[in-house]
């Protein structure tokens, strides 16, 4: 049937009138029947009402951890790392405001799960077997299959990685690989191994507020696997806006790697 | 005392990322007296309403017929567009006072917090510091 509606789809864009002369009014009838029968066991498209409505652009909150509760302990981290993120803190102590230096301040976006904590929205598509997150920070775009095939065997490393996705009951799991060694697994920390291993856990904790549970894992980075979780704010007549972080960015990185500030009216990124 | 005593530093570390992630998108504020509020009264040359930060081009007289342009970077469409500003709440000529965090390198620029607009209204440009 699927054949048939295309083929005469085909034919429809051709002109009415070759629609009429190929098979005329009987063959309209039928093609007009077969659309319902065609529906619920064949149209991948209905299966997706049973999934949870997460409609509407998501704000993040910036809210720490779980309401009423004391946030995450601290990650526990590898001699390396650790003295990498014990300098952030002790800097951003020293100086009220100062953030993470990294790349993205010259438009290098972010890896995952990074990509997913910027300060601005993000939403989500569902279409048979994928949910698509789009992150208004960069334009960035996360393909997750859950249509249950397995991942790749040897994917290119990547900024948002590659991600496979099940779902259990409303919550959406999502277990991604392959995310590109120089891009920060933590806020405070720059570069991971290849084995880096971001768990994610989406779910609506109230009926407007989206709760993501992020679970780090990588042996050269982390002791132990550390969680964090963010809050979205669902706002549903908002929309996603245009980011070209090229646009006009005057805080590239200097020559060193170090914060700048360009006043040119033109800035050479 | 033991678990208190072991949770503040964590305490103060969230709460210290957090604030420092509110701040700015997409950059450090190192090169920014960050907090250091200033103003200077000025006209609008130009406002850019663009990603990933608006920039606010201003002319500054020195009260000796002399004149200076200031570049100041402030939040991006993505945020201050949510927040009832556009790309038409500055336009060239307004006269505006602004509040703003200074470079550390003293060049004539830095960081816009808030504005009073040429109809007298105070526009925040900045994440209040306390709350949501």
């Amino acid at each position: 049937m699927n054949r048939t509606l295309r083929f005469t789809s085909g034919l429809a864009a051709c002109g009415a009138i070759a629609l009429v002369s190929a098979c005329g009014s009987q063959c309209a009838q039928s093609t007009a029947n077969a659309a319902p029968a065609a529906s619920a066991a064949q149209n991948p498209y209905a299966a997706l009402a049973k999934l949870p409505d997460w409609s509407g652009v998501w704000e993040p909150t910036f809210r720490a951890g779980t309401p009423g509760q004391a946030p995450p302990a601290p990650p526990r981290l590898t001699p390396p790392y650790a003295a990498q993120y014990a300098k952030y803190l002790q800097k951003n102590r020293t100086t009220p405001g100062l953030n993470f230096v990294s790349a993205v301040a010259s438009c290098v976006p972010p890896g995952l799960p990074q990509s997913m904590l910027q300060p601005y929205p993000i939403e989500f598509l569902f279409t048979p077997g994928r949910v698509t997150i789009l992150i208004e920070t960069d334009h960035l775009i996360r393909r997750i299959y859950t249509d249950g095939s397995p991942p790749p065997p040897d994917p290119d490393p990547t900024y948002q990685g590659t991600s496979v996705g099940h779902w259990e009951g409303d919550t959406l799991v999502v277990e991604t690989s392959a995310i590109l060694p120089d891009t920060s697994p933590l806020q405070g920390i720059n570069g991971h191994s290849d084995k880096f291993h971001v768990t994610e856990r989406i779910r609506l904790a109230e009926p407007d507020l989206l709760e993501i549970k992020t679970t780090r894992t990588d042996p050269a980075v982390f002791i132990e696997p550390y969680t964090t979780t963010a809050y979205y704010r669902r706002h549903r007549d908002w929309r996603i806006m245009e980011y070209v972080c090229e646009q006009n960015n005057h805080d590239a990185l200097d020559a060193h790697g170090n914060p700048a500030f360009s006043l040119s009216h033109k800035p050479e990124e | 005392m033991k678990i208190i005593r072991t949770l503040a530093p964590a305490l103060l570390a969230a709460a210290s990322v957090l604030l420092a992630q509110r701040a700015s998108a997409h950059h450090s504020t190192a090169m920014f007296e960050w907090g250091k509020e200033k103003s200077l009264g000025a006209t609008v040359e130009r406002y850019e309403w663009t990603q990933p930060h608006t920039f606010l081009w201003l002319i500054v007289q020195d009260g000796q017929g002399r004149t200076q342009e200031w570049g100041l970077e402030g939040m991006s469409p993505s945020w201050l567009g949510r927040r009832g500003w556009s790309r038409h709440t500055l336009k060239p000529g307004d006269k505006v006072s602004v509040v703003y965090y200074p470079l550390k390198d003293h060049r004539p620029g830095g960081f816009y917090v808030r504005i009073k607009l040429p109809d007298g209204r105070l526009v925040d440009a900045l994440p209040q510091r306390s709350g949501q």
